[in-house]
């Protein structure tokens, strides 16, 4: 497993030394309690409070959400801690590092035609440098052509000094070739510059990769909503006074954001709304969906997307939510239809995504509900006769959402195909599941189901996911799973006339 | 084993795949595809190895109890009064909801007073009166008008600075609030002017950073929610020859209103004009009679006066003949051109012609009707025509020559027969009903009736000749019941009707009744005539239906 290699910070050779309370900055990178053991971490701010000085810490491989403020007393500084390299501020090296590898491998690159679009929107980037000394962005761009070459440079003295690096998992064969494959499997998301970035969601989608480092903070403690209080993961653009503000109060219908109690008390005396304002497309006994138009529900679709934005980290907030459909499902009960999560979709995806962002709310979470939102996604999706695909990068906890729901309904059709003794292709499965064939493929792969046996291609069950198919189904005979009716889906998928494609939705 | 990689078949998304359990197969026997790849996953790289998503996909895989990627945790809040926050009951619609309004028409007065208005308005409604009191909702109004106000008439206030002065928000108040709360607005302008200060002229209720200007906001977390740019449609042919259509047509109608224009001008310049000649007619007039005056001549005042009225006169030679038609004629056309509208067609005098006639016979149509309204058919199958009242025209009498042969004349063709002139239609009798049946029956006298079928059938029907009663109401009965027609006839008799009676009594026995009620008559017959008449089809189409 790769999980020792170290993902804060550079990897360029850095000063180290020791440091006190007081000499510990911002860029640091420093051992600190976590789970029983230090752990590196990086030190993203500070803070005086009035039981002494705390530092905001993002730990080694873990992720985002898990950062948080640390009391000095956590920090070890009986080690040595390494000092953000000056000339070169540590996000530009970081996402330097792999266009230099990029480089060695662009032969390779080329079979995937998005690789090579991203690629070649890179190489036109770095030959025209636009951007200002002054802009604070330009330091998680890596388009100035000297940077560039210094970070390939950097890349090769680290992987002279240190020949072990990715050795973790290269433990039999040719090492290189090992790499190669790495590479390779790498490179359908290069990493993009913010300018590249901003520039794609111009045009689409819903993603962001590359953050200004205030966004890397979390910034909103403590979140009422609906009868729940909520711990924000990630930072979310509300208005910048709520930072100050020890509890932030969200109206669980219209989702309006308080900073003040008796403000939010008088909303509440006003607010009629009792379900998301749209037209319901789904109804069971267990929940509603309903389908709202990012430009006929601005307000509360942008307050929507704030709410999400504090559980997903690679949401972008940096455009408007015309362009995008919600649809959300909601659980009723006497007071109204409560959010539960939802999912957005582009009106017109070019890359053929079904699915933009995916969200439950924390308090709804490991029930089920992801499972039941990713099952609308893909019903929706045979609804228009196409294969959809959530939009990347996913989430850690989206990819194993997802990665369950491929691997439940594939063991299924899979058992069943076995036990018909019937041949079955990956475009076939991917048709009967409406999922995209590449990630039907990336899937069986996963599971390590496809083999090569006397000459032929074929797909294996292991046993212990058989298994716990089986357990499964016994499970569900005592209390069955919930899923989604299609029969019950009452919906169209809306058509957009070219003005509306043109004037923005 | 390396050779092994070389020769496999390449896998493709449409290859057919066994499917095996891992149990069906000898684990020595194959390759798995996966040793050495990396599985694409969709996350981003540098989180992909993170320590918790790694544990829990090697547990997925394993077989283990799945291991969960931890996060902080939601709780139930427990020192918030969520019923009394959330005081609606919702009662759920039977049928699914559909709705499109927006959260500002459902929140209602869009400022929420915060802590610090409170703070201000209960100060302010200390030691007052109930009725002087200034409500929550009330100043939660006053204040909406203010933002508004600020927000409308200076979008800018937050970089300029400007403050709008009372007198324009009480204007505002004035159109938007009940009288009574001006006075009040004044102290809450005060109020919400230190509040406006005190945050920089900007929004009192914080809201989200959009856009202002792009040089600091791009790098700004806080700014959300930009406009997208336009997207670049796609130039295609057909987009382009459209362009040009749309814009050809628009320089087309732009042309033409031009057009328009310039004419109406020219022709108001020409109004002018003689509208100045006239004058400088009326003044040589007026010239002529000082003139006149002077000189003593005791003429006609006719000359300066009357004359245009001649004049007038003797171009327009007829005046009132243009009457009916006033209405419609554009008033621009007072230069005395005669319209063509004017001419009266010998077309028209003829429809007009027509027009009355067809009315007048109306007017006797409903006169009869109105004369037999309270008539009572005592008959039960009346025997002059009682569903069409019409003329039944196209009939002709069969004179004695013809009575024995079966040869129609064949002068006369059916197009005449239907297009009659206006004026034969008129000595036309009618067959009115009266409140006895009429004594002459028209079936003693046999007429006959050509007319073209379908398919271009010649008919020939002919009235007065047959001597078989075909009842109308029973004939329905037999028409799919062949196999009777050995059967005695039945009648359908009511025996306590004495209505049937009475009529039978008044009436003789007509000659030509044969109870042949059986008989079926399968030809079509024509629409709406007296129930003996039989249409046989022509010799030329031995074809028709028997």
């Amino acid at each position: 497993m790769a999980g020792q290699e170290p993902a804060v910070g550079s990897p360029a050779p850095k000063q180290k030394g020791k440091a006190t309370i007081d000499t510990l900055k911002i860029g640091c990178l420093a051992m600190v309690m976590k789970e029983g053991r230090t752990r590196r971490a990086e030190v993203l701010s500070i803070k005086e409070t009035k039981s002494g000085r705390q530092f905001y810490c993002n730990f080694d491989n873990f992720n985002k959400r898990l950062d948080e403020w640390v009391p000095a007393a956590r920090i070890d500084f009986e080690q040595e801690v390494e000092w953000p390299n000056p000339e070169l501020p540590k996000e530009a090296k970081k996402a330097a590092a792999p266009v230099a590898k990029k480089t060695t491998v662009t032969k390779k690159s080329q079979k995937r035609p998005a690789a090579t679009r991203e690629a070649s929107i890179i190489s036109a980037e770095s030959e025209t440098p636009k951007w200002s000394d002054s802009m604070e962005s330009q330091k998680a761009t890596p388009d100035v052509e000297g940077e560039d070459k210094t970070a390939l440079k950097l890349e090769l003295e680290r992987d002279a000094a240190t020949p072990n690096y990715e050795d973790d998992d290269a433990m039999d064969g040719d090492e290189t070739a090992i790499k190669a494959i790495k590479a390779k499997k790498e490179l359908p998301d290069p990493p993009q510059s913010r300018a590249e970035e901003i520039e794609k969601l111009r045009v689409g989608g819903s993603m962001t990769q590359n953050q200004a480092d205030i966004s890397r903070i979390r910034n909103i403690s403590k979140v009422q909503f609906g009868n729940y209080t909520l711990y924000p993961w990630y930072f979310s653009p509300y208005p910048e006074s709520f930072t100050q503000e020890d509890l932030m109060y969200i109206c669980e219908f219209c989702l309006c954001y308080y900073g003040d109690l008796k403000a939010f008390t008088r909303h509440r005396h006003k607010c009629a709304m009792q379900h998301p304002p749209g037209n319901e497309i789904y109804r069971d006994d267990y929940v509603s969906f309903f389908e709202i138009d990012g430009r006929r529900q601005r307000t509360w679709c942008r307050n929507l997307c704030l709410l999400s934005r504090m559980f997903l980290d690679h949401k972008s907030t940096y455009h408007d939510v015309d362009p995008f459909l919600f649809y959300v499902m909601t659980t009723r009960d006497e007071k109204g239809c409560h959010l539960v999560g939802y999912f957005s979709k582009e009106k017109e995806s070019a890359d053929g995504f079904n699915v933009a962002c995916i969200l439950t709310l924390p308090q709804f979470q490991r029930k089920g509900y992801g499972r039941l939102l990713i099952q609308f996604s893909y019903e929706l999706s045979k609804i228009e006769g196409k294969l959809g695909s959530p939009e990347k990068p996913l989430s850690d906890l989206g990819l194993l959402s997802y990665r369950q729901y491929w691997t439940e309904n594939l063991i299924e059709i899979l058992l069943d195909f076995n036990e018909r003794e019937d041949k079955v292709s990956i475009e076939a499965l991917a048709a009967h599941l409406a999922m995209t064939p590449h990630d039907v493929e990336s899937t069986l792969q996963a599971l390590q189901m496809q083999i090569y046996h006397k000459g032929e291609h074929k797909i294996v069950l292991p046993m212990h996911l058989i298994k716990r198919h089986e357990m499964l189904k016994e499970k569900q005979k005592t209390k069955p799973k919930r899923v989604i009716d299609p029969a019950r889906i009452q919906w169209k998928p809306p058509t957009f006339t070219a003005a509306q494609r043109t004037w923005g939705w | 084993m390396p050779p092994r990689h070389v020769r496999q078949r390449k896998l493709t998304k449409a290859t057919l795949q066994q499917v095996l359990r891992e149990d069906q197969i000898e684990s020595a026997e194959y390759d798995s595809n996966h040793n050495h790849q990396h599985v694409e996953t969709g996350v981003e790289r540098h989180e992909e190895n993170e320590y918790h998503l790694q544990a829990a996909l090697a547990s997925t895989g394993g077989g283990k109890a799945s291991e969960e990627i931890p996060a902080p945790p939601a709780e139930k809040t427990v020192d918030i009064n969520y019923d009394a926050l959330y005081s609606l009951k919702f009662k759920k619609p039977a049928t699914y909801i559909r709705v499109s309004y927006t959260v500002e028409e459902v929140t209602g007065c869009q400022y929420d007073m915060d802590s610090e208005d409170d703070t201000w308005l209960q100060a302010y409604n200390q030691g007052k009166s109930a009725s002087q009191k200034l409500s929550e909702d009330d100043f939660e109004k006053i204040i909406e008008v203010f933002e508004d106000t600020t927000e409308n008439h200076t979008p800018f206030a937050a970089v300029d600075n400007t403050l709008i002065p009372f007198e324009t928000m009480s204007a505002q108040i004035k159109l938007r609030l009940p009288s009574k709360l001006l006075d009040i607005a004044e102290h809450v302008y005060g109020h919400w002017k230190d509040r406006k200060q005190a945050s920089g002229n900007k929004s009192i209720q914080p809201g989200l950073k959009f856009e202002i200007n792009k040089d600091d906001d791009d790098a700004d977390p806080y700014v959300c929610f930009r406009r997208r740019e336009v997207r670049q449609t796609r130039k295609t042919r057909a987009r382009d020859v459209q362009s040009v259509d749309k814009l050809k047509k628009l320089r087309k109608e732009l042309e033409e209103a031009r057009q328009l224009v310039a004419l109406t001008h020219s022709r108001e310049v020409q109004k002018q004009t003689m509208m100045i000649n006239e004058k400088a007619i009326f003044d040589q007039r007026y010239k002529v009679k000082v003139a006149k005056t002077k000189l003593g001549i005791k003429g006609d005042d006719e000359d300066f006066i009357n004359q245009k009225p001649q004049k007038r006169k003797s171009e327009f030679p007829q005046p009132q003949r243009t009457a009916p038609g006033t209405q419609l004629r554009l008033p621009g056309r007072s230069d005395g051109r005669p319209l063509e509208a004017d001419l009266i067609l010998l077309s028209e005098r003829l429809a007009e012609k027509e027009n009355m006639l067809q009315k007048e016979i109306e007017e006797k149509t409903q006169q009869h009707r109105r004369w037999n309204q309270g008539h009572v058919d005592l008959t039960r199958d009346p025997l002059s025509p009682a569903n069409g009242q019409g003329p039944e025209t196209g009939f002709r009498p069969a004179t004695a020559q013809y009575q024995y042969l079966m040869t129609p004349p064949s002068s006369v063709t059916s197009e005449s027969f239907d297009h009659q002139s206006p004026a034969q239609e008129k000595q036309e009798s009618f067959a009115f009903r009266y409140s006895s049946p009429p004594e002459e029956e028209p079936r003693g006298q046999p007429a006959y009736r050509r007319r073209i079928g379908r398919g271009g059938r010649l008919w020939i029907d002919r009235r007065g000749m047959s001597a078989i009663k075909n009842d109308e109401n029973m004939s329905d009965r037999w028409k799919y019941d062949q196999d009777d027609e050995e059967e005695q006839p039945v009648y359908e008799l009511d025996p306590h009707d004495t209505n049937a009676l009475r009529f039978r009594a008044t009436i003789p026995f007509p000659p030509h009744f044969y109870p042949q009620h059986g008989r079926q008559d399968n030809r079509p017959r024509a629409p709406g005539p007296p129930a003996n008449i039989r249409a046989i089809a022509a010799v030329q189409n031995p074809a028709a239906p028997p």
